[in-house]
């Protein structure tokens, strides 16, 4: 089978679901100010795209501020801290005691804080970004083959050019891993975050929907959500492979 | 005449790392003398486990000895001299860099600019025939290329000592072949010493000048044979075969594969 029509096999399930979804409408499971069939809810796209459109940008704005923010402190910090044991060991009980706490429950402080706004989501989606890129990071330097920090160690390389060149690189893939689970994580902290502490974006716009009880704009807000989440999964997938093009058949084709 | 590398009475005592039960203390070397003149080509030979890592990477300044001295172009050693290059059995290639990339890295850790380390590297690159592999991956490569791009990266500073792991340990019997002989001519042209390690009686006979063969438990220097047979060298004469009874017999009774 052709690469692209094997990767098209993903398209199924939805399409399947959608089905089933018409099936259901169809049989009148629900009264259709409750389930509003396929048609109407792409009809919601065509009646409010420019409203949706403003709120998916100003969600995914946030997430980019945030998770960059959080790559920006965490991979240095994941580099250094896998690379000086004095580091790991002074940081290593904190990291596993701040990580265990959710996101969510952060947003009663975060709207003490920072009150409603951008600031109070922004800041959420910057620690459910932080730990799994520390995290990943941190392996991904613990996963580095001896030889090369002696190859390194031989040359008399500054520490500087050591973290550069080798750490870096080496930690790599393992930092693609982190950055998809970043954006993951990121992306559902703002679609919480927005149904309480902000005043735009999807999380807001699908809570608004149910006051006024436009459930096909819910169904249009939801279907944004997970297309979003795919978009941006596939493109860490895309950059990732750009990146580490070194790694090609060291590991397996999926990943 | 004064060794360019030299070892009085090096000991090395592995601590066992404590925690997990194990508090292992493990004695690798006891009392190692040796000397290795310039431009002379030494192999340590021994069984797995007598050691001879151990001392090549003392002698390469990446680990302390727990007694004694070692002494490299004249100065004691106190980390990695610049006078020295190791290569690794496992050839120890960034998968990120490309050969050429690699093969300045040396220079590179030097601060020397980014011109002269290009011309450099193609030198090197020219000499290990390795020019028209210059942009490749490690994973393009096969492991003699891998090997040889190995041998390049420690060439690049021009070393007056060549530290050498079982470098060609991992590869198949003809590949090791060829890469000994390349090394050889690479030796002759550049008067480089060679300290290589090898458990294999017959590269040692093909290669070295000298031979020191370590026995085990702890690891100790058991002999200081001088190969004065001319290169090349075939396991064939009687003269070779002699040469070889005597490893054999300074191995020890468990001997070694040949
Ligand atoms: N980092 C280390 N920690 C503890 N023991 C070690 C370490 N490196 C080597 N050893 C031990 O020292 C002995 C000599 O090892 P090595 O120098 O690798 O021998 P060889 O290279 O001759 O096979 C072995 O018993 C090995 O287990
Ligand atoms: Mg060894």
């Amino acid at each position: 089978m052709p690469r692209h029509a094997g990767r098209l096999l993903g398209l199924l399930p939805i399409l399947g679901l959608i089905g089933l979804w018409q099936i259901a409408v169809s049989a009148k499971l629900y009264p259709p100010v409750l389930l509003p069939s396929p048609a109407k809810v792409a009809g919601a796209f065509l009646q409010w795209g420019p409203m949706i459109s403003a709120n998916a940008g100003a969600s995914v704005l946030r997430v980019l501020i945030g998770v960059s923010l959080a790559f920006a402190v965490a991979v240095p910090a994941g580099l250094l801290i896998g690379r000086y044991r004095g580091l790991d060991r002074l940081t290593d009980w904190s990291i596993q005691a701040f990580r265990s706490v959710p996101p969510i429950s952060l947003i009663p402080l975060a709207m003490l804080f920072f009150g409603i706004g951008d600031t109070p989501a922004i800041v959420l989606i910057f620690v459910s970004a932080l730990w799994p890129l520390l995290l990943n990071t941190i392996f991904g330097v613990g996963g580095i083959e001896r030889t090369l920090l002696k190859v390194a160690a031989s040359a008399r390389a500054s520490e500087l050019l050591i973290l550069r060149d080798i750490i870096l690189p080496a930690a790599l893939p393992s930092i693609f891993t982190g950055l998809r689970l970043a954006i993951g994580g990121g992306w559902l902290t703002v679609v919480t975050a927005e149904m309480i502490a902000v005043k735009s974006g999807l999380g807001y716009m699908i809570l608004n929907a149910q006051m006024t009880f436009r459930t096909e704009l819910i169904f249009a807000g939801i279907v944004v959500i997970g297309a979003i989440g795919l978009l941006a999964d596939q493109s860490v997938r895309q950059l990732r492979a750009r990146a580490c093009r070194w790694q090609d058949g060291l590991t397996s084709s999926h990943g | 005449m004064s060794g360019f590398i030299e070892c009085i009475g090096v000991g090395k005592t592995f601590e066992g790392k404590g925690g997990e039960g194990k508090t292992g203390r493990v004695e690798a070397l006891r009392g190692i003398n040796m000397r290795c003149a310039e431009g002379e080509f030494v192999c340590l030979l021994g069984r797995s486990g007598c050691g001879k890592s151990t001392l090549l990477q003392m002698i390469a300044g990446l680990e302390r000895p727990t007694a004694g001295q070692i002494v490299v172009a004249g100065r004691e050693l106190d980390g990695p001299s610049p006078s020295t290059s190791i290569v690794f059995q496992d050839h120890g290639l960034f998968p990120w860099m490309t050969v050429r990339a690699y093969v300045e890295f040396n220079l590179k850790a030097r601060g020397v600019a980014r011109v002269a380390r290009r011309t450099r590297a193609e030198e090197t690159l020219t000499m290990t025939s390795l020019s028209e592999f210059a942009g490749r991956y490690p994973h393009e490569l096969s492991g003699g290329m891998r090997q040889r791009v190995g041998i390049a990266r420690a060439l690049t500073t021009r070393p007056q000592a060549l530290l050498m792991d079982e470098p060609f340990g991992a590869l198949d019997a003809q590949t090791r072949g060829h890469l000994q002989s390349e090394l050889l001519s690479i030796w002759a042209v550049q008067r480089t010493t060679v300290l290589f390690v090898t458990h294999s009686i017959d590269e040692a006979m093909f290669l070295a000048d000298r031979i020191l063969v370590f026995t085990p438990r702890p690891g100790r220097l058991a002999a200081d044979v001088t190969v004065a047979l001319p290169r090349p060298r075939s396991p064939g004469t009687p003269a070779f075969a002699a040469v070889a009874d005597g490893l054999r017999a300074a191995l020890g009774s468990e001997g070694v594969a040949a």
